[in-house]
């Protein structure tokens, strides 16, 4: 990185962090620390619930996952605005009537203490160790594209914000995340005018948008059928992205106290509705916009030398590997393709070569012929990849829009969207720290302490337990970088594993009022189970599920059985 | 935990007269999105 980067990305780093601290005064309680004393606008909320969502990943991810697999990814937050509703309709009046500090506390009153203690405990088990990788998977990638040091990134990615968050919690949460969502905003629409402005001076965004198109990355509606019927392991299609994507985002902005800890910090019940409303209303173009400044990439490397494998580290592996000859070769047929495809592209757009023309006919040859020698090639280096002598990562997705950052935007620019990268990471990590914090002290040690805590003592040991869960994520994020991308993976999909059955437990609380504490805690395991063994099976191959469907299994699930065996524990108590 | 009943629960939907015209906004705008993404697949495709 050039200086004037290491000068925006320092600038802005420390910025965030003057800021937070500039904003951490808050009472000495409970109500200051978690809840900012009910003192926060609409829009703080708004940008609150935005900031949480995005991580660093969801930046990353996004565009490489456009450029690889197109834009169907959109569909998996269809189901968003719809669960937003149920939410203003059914749970933010009831949680903002108990004035509570966790979501978790409305199951102890519906239920009983076992219920509230397991789901809280599967809340501080899923979000610790996710907030460990979250930390990890971004530092990971930067480290490797850049040459920085894993231990360092790790301490940066994760270390930095506990001073702000340890300070003024909530508050220093809710207004940090307001200013770094403006700069990730502002960079990702520069970052997007840029791909554009670097296309030839022919191409324009239209034509950058129909070349994509052309190669099947604007497939944003996608059915989910093939010519077997609808295909349930495809994880992004419409129906997918409507119903798994409904009871998902249910159970992360309904039940998650990453997401319920910044919507009761609204001013009015009024104001937290509005938060998750307009939320419910930008979401989706946000997230469309991302996902095409990777389209825009794809179209960006017709015109330009595309790398045939976007992680570097992985491509220097090789070449120290058994197989550096046949890489080199590899290579040097796929770059004199690549050059052959960018002269016709370019002599399709000046003109030189007109539609209908035998030329054209065989300018249409080439640009197949380099596609198929693209999917071949990367093809061969993934399996070399994962031949176990060589023990490499075959993906690449999130590396694509970086190594487009690093390698083509100008000096600054670079510094200002690996901030993005940083700020992104923040503004998830320092609400799970709090949120974390606030699940500690309320639902456990306030809860069983035998003790009577004063509100200043309170307070001091919410900042304390703050400071503990920025300590155990970053040594996750540590761990999880020695133990490698299996395990990674493995604690991606584990939200999706307990998700729904947390929310088939707040649905019974809600909309189940005569089913009672037995039958639904027996559920809430049997139904644990069953979701931990289609996983397996599907894991296996056995069947064919997407992660999505396994919320509605969850949440479904636990409703009907509890309403299933209640008379049973009714029955027993009579 | 406080069971603050006072707590005002039923604030007047900005703007709209209820809350039910928000909802119906939400859902709306959904639905408008998805028609454009439809086409939107279909003219670049």
């Amino acid at each position: 990185m050039s200086s004037p980067d290491w000068i925006v990305l320092t600038v802005t780093l420390l910025g965030i962090v003057a800021y937070g601290l500039y904003k951490s005064s808050t009472t000495k309680n409970l109500d200051g620390y978690f809840l900012c004393n009910h003192s926060v606008p609409w829009y703080m909320v708004l940008l609150s619930i935005m900031g949480t969502q995005a991580s660093a990943v969801t930046f990353l991810s996004a565009p490489g996952q456009a450029y690889t697999d197109g834009m169907r990814f959109v569909q998996f937050y269809f189901g968003l605005p719809l669960a937003m509703v149920v939410l203003c309709i059914t749970f933010v009046p009831v949680f903002r009537r108990l004035r509570i500090y966790t979501a978790y506390e409305f199951i102890e009153q519906r239920f009983d203490l076992k219920t509230r203690t397991l789901t809280s405990f599967l809340f501080l088990l899923q979000r610790g160790v996710s907030t460990g990788i979250s930390i990890s998977a971004p530092a990971i990638i930067l480290s490797s594209l850049l040459g920085w040091n894993i231990f360092w990134t790790n301490i940066f990615m994760g270390g930095l914000l506990v001073i702000y968050t340890v300070s003024g919690g909530a508050k220093s949460v809710a207004y940090t995340q307001q200013l770094q969502l403006i700069i990730i905003i502002a960079g990702m629409f520069m970052a997007g005018y840029m791909v554009v402005h670097l296309l030839p001076e022919k191409v324009g965004f239209l034509d950058a948008l129909h070349v994509s198109g052309k190669a099947g990355k604007l497939n944003v509606i996608s059915s989910g059928r093939d010519e077997h019927g609808f295909n349930w392991k495809d994880t992004y299609n419409i129906w997918s992205g409507l119903i798994g994507g409904f009871f998902l985002a249910l159970s992360y902005f309904g039940t998650d106290q990453v997401q319920v800890g910044r919507y009761l910090t609204a001013r009015t019940t009024g104001e937290s509705k509005i938060g998750l409303l307009l939320n419910g209303l930008v979401k989706i173009p946000m997230q469309f916009l991302i996902l095409m400044v990777g389209a825009l990439v794809f179209a960006f490397y017709q015109y330009h030398p595309e790398p045939v494998f976007f992680n570097k580290t992985q491509v220097e592996l090789l070449a120290k590997s058994k197989y550096r000859d046949s890489l080199i070769t590899l290579k040097q047929n796929y770059d004199a393709v690549q050059l052959k495809k960018i002269a016709v592209r370019n002599q399709l757009d000046n003109g030189t070569i007109r539609q209908g023309t035998p030329a054209w006919q065989d300018s249409q040859l080439v640009l197949r012929e380099a596609e198929d020698n693209k999917t071949k090639s990367r093809a061969t280096i993934k399996r070399w990849l994962n031949d176990k002598q060589v023990n490499g990562n075959d993906n690449d997705t999130n590396y694509i829009f970086l190594r487009f950052v690093v390698d083509y935007l100008p000096k600054g620019l670079v510094g200002l969207l690996i901030a993005v990268i940083f700020l992104a990471a923040w503004g998830s990590n320092a609400a799970a720290l709090n949120s974390l914090a606030s699940a500690t002290i309320v639902d456990f040690h306030k809860r069983f302490s035998k003790k009577d805590l004063t509100e200043k003592r309170e307070y001091d040991l919410s900042r304390w337990y703050t400071l503990g869960w920025g300590v155990f994520c970053v040594v996750v994020a540590q761990l999880a970088y020695n133990i490698g991308n299996s395990l990674i993976e493995a604690v991606n999909k584990l939200g999706s594993l307990f998700y729904g059955v947390v929310l088939g437990i707040f649905l019974v609380a809600f909309y189940l009022k005569k089913v009672g504490s037995g039958a639904v805690f027996v559920s809430a395991l049997v139904i644990e189970a069953l979701v931990i063994t289609i996983h397996m099976l599907n894991q296996y191959g056995v069947i064919g599920l997407s992660y999505l469907w396994l919320n509605l299994v969850g949440a479904l699930g636990v409703a009907l059985l509890a309403w299933l065996i209640n008379p049973l524990f009714k029955a027993k108590l009579a | 935990m406080i069971n603050d009943k006072s707590s005002n629960d039923k604030d007047p939907a900005p703007i709209f007269k209820k809350w039910s015209y928000w909802y119906a906004l939400v859902i709306g705008v959904l639905l408008l999105l998805i028609i454009f993404f439809y086409f939107f697949t279909k003219q670049f495709s």
